[in-house]
């Protein structure tokens, strides 16, 4: 094994299984490698089981075949060393944007002031400094997203695994949410696990982008997307932009496949 | 799941509204056309009562039974009467309430506990309870135990069936997150779980408040004795139809004020939520 990897996705077949209806093959044979610190893209079209891989990986759902190891060791469950960030967010409702980003460490060897400090510095980090006490009723969608971002932070995952985290807000929202989580990485440097079907965001946030293949999920094609200084400018660039189509013809296949597959 | 829909300007101006003068004298108007059916109706009443056709023994004027009520307050009788009542009716609901929501949780939670009351649930939630009386009036008697034990009968299935429904439609991303953060299955429940769920159990428990004084009175009614049920039997065999009327004037604005009692609560309990600011 590459003792640089620091999470091994090794011929992992996944099989859906809904209470009503038949089964379906969500992941096929999928060998992955993320290294340490890297941004890895997941992307694909909807229904190709990135986001299934991504559960997988978070221990949400059970490794029926193949392996996944987080750190040498098998994943088996949940772990606060992988934190989940959610398309919905899934902020507790009833609970400030303070209760909701102290919840996760409330069981950490911590003590009250050290829990509310590291709180109040990572609700500083995303930008939300005076909404400690708002409900996530009364905040925008990327204030929520920021919310959950601080939250997910807070309990210092090495590895951040993100569900199309800006799939549900507006494009400019988007946009300022890509440069910062950028800005937040740098920062707080982690592994990370992108999920998207948005190819320009792939490209833009990510070192590697995994291509994924139509239902049922295959890793097709892995690029390097590295560029010299990531900053928004780079969007307009020439590298930049050659990069994109070059992806998207990759992906444009498998949408079409999937939508020939959804079709009635 | 409590998926809200964004909106980020909430209805800040309907807040604002209520304190300035104007707005008092809006929301004064607003109460006097929402109670105006029911002042309409009074004054029928009254009208009617005194217009010959019917005889005070069949329809005793409103004022005449006000006055009847008032009369009960200072002699204490109304208190005792009322006291009784609500005790029963709320004792019922709250046992109603917490074995519900128990039974609602583990019904969900465990598969032996789903399979042995699922189809109980089912069964028994259409079913007239009341029909149960004369049973429990065996077992336990004609005192409180089984004027209580009939509320709760009744009243625990719309809080069972709420607290699952409830439960069940909690966001499964939601239970996620928390178990990311190290929570364990106990947890999920008491932290996640049951606070995703409150919207619908406390639907379940308004659903639930009514049905405990309908079933109280009744249980009232049959066994005699002292409550609003029984004063109101024994007010009809004793051809006191202005004690008989008072009853029902006397458990209309009970059960009114124990609905808006529980609203308040529920609007409290909910200030988190979407329809906190739907609301205003």
């Amino acid at each position: 094994m590459d003792d640089q990897a620091q999470i091994v996705i090794d011929g992992v077949t996944h099989t859906y299984r809904p209470a009503h209806g038949r089964a379906v093959l969500a992941l096929s044979d999928v060998s992955l490698e993320v290294r340490a610190r890297e941004f890895l893209a997941l992307l694909g079209p909807s229904g190709c089981g990135k986001s299934t891989l991504l559960y997988l990986v978070g221990g949400f759902l059970p490794t029926e075949v193949g392996r996944i190891l987080v750190e040498g060791r098998p994943v088996s469950a949940p772990g606060p060393d992988r934190g989940i960030v959610f398309q919905h967010f899934a902020l507790f409702p009833w609970k400030t944007v303070r209760a909701n980003v102290l919840y996760g460490l409330e069981r950490q060897p911590l003590s009250r002031p050290e829990r509310e400090q590291r709180a109040q510095a990572f609700i500083d980090l995303v930008g939300l400094g005076g909404f400690e006490e708002s409900y996530p009723s009364q905040l925008s969608g990327g204030m929520r997203q920021r919310t959950a971002l601080a939250r997910t932070l807070a309990f210092d995952p090495s590895i951040l695994l993100m569900d199309e985290p800006f799939g549900a807000l507006d494009a400019q929202t988007r946009a300022l949410m890509q440069t910062e989580l950028l800005g937040i990485w740098r920062r707080t440097p982690k592994t990370v696990i992108f999920v998207t079907h948005d190819v320009q965001e792939a490209v833009y946030l990510a070192d590697r982008v995994a291509v994924m293949s139509t239902r049922p999920g295959r890793i097709k094609t892995i690029v390097d997307t590295r560029f010299g200084d990531r900053n928004p400018s780079i969007l307009r660039s020439k590298q930049f932009v050659e990069k994109v189509d070059e992806i998207w013809d990759l992906v444009r296949v498998e949408a079409i496949k999937a939508q020939e597959d959804t079709a009635p | 799941m409590v998926r809200v829909a964004d909106h980020s300007a909430p209805a800040a101006g309907a807040d604002g509204i209520a304190r300035t003068p104007t707005g008092r004298l809006a929301i004064a108007a607003r109460i006097a056309t929402r109670s105006a059916a029911v002042v309409l109706l009074l004054v029928a009443w009254e009208i009617f009562a005194r217009s010959g056709k019917v005889t005070p023994f069949m329809l005793p004027p409103f004022s005449a039974v006000v006055v009847r009520i008032y009369t009960d307050a200072i002699t204490g009788v109304l208190w005792i009467n009322l006291g009784l009542t609500l005790y029963r009716a709320l004792a019922g609901f709250l046992i109603a309430a917490v074995a519900g929501i128990a039974l609602g949780a583990a019904m969900s939670r465990l598969r032996p506990v789903r399979w042995f009351f699922d189809p109980i649930v089912s069964v028994g939630f259409p079913m007239p309870k009341i029909a149960f009386l004369p049973i429990v009036m065996l077992w336990l008697g004609v005192y409180d135990v089984s004027k209580i034990a009939m509320v709760v009968f009744d009243a625990i299935f719309p809080v069972v069936t709420a607290t699952i429904a409830g439960l069940q439609a909690v966001d499964k991303e939601l239970l996620w997150s928390a178990r990311n953060m190290g929570a364990g299955e106990r947890e999920l429940m008491w932290q996640i779980a049951l606070p995703a769920a409150l919207p619908q159990i406390l639907t379940g428990l308004q659903v639930a408040l009514p049905i405990a004084l309908i079933v109280a009175v009744i249980a009232e009614m049959a066994m005699g004795g002292y409550g609003l049920g029984g004063a109101m039997m024994g007010a009809s065999r004793f051809a006191d139809s202005r004690g008989v009327f008072a009853g029902i004037v006397e458990i209309a604005i009970v059960g009114y004020a124990l609905i808006k009692g529980l609203a308040f609560i529920r609007a409290r309990l909910l200030a988190w939520h979407q329809e906190a600011e739907e609301r205003s």
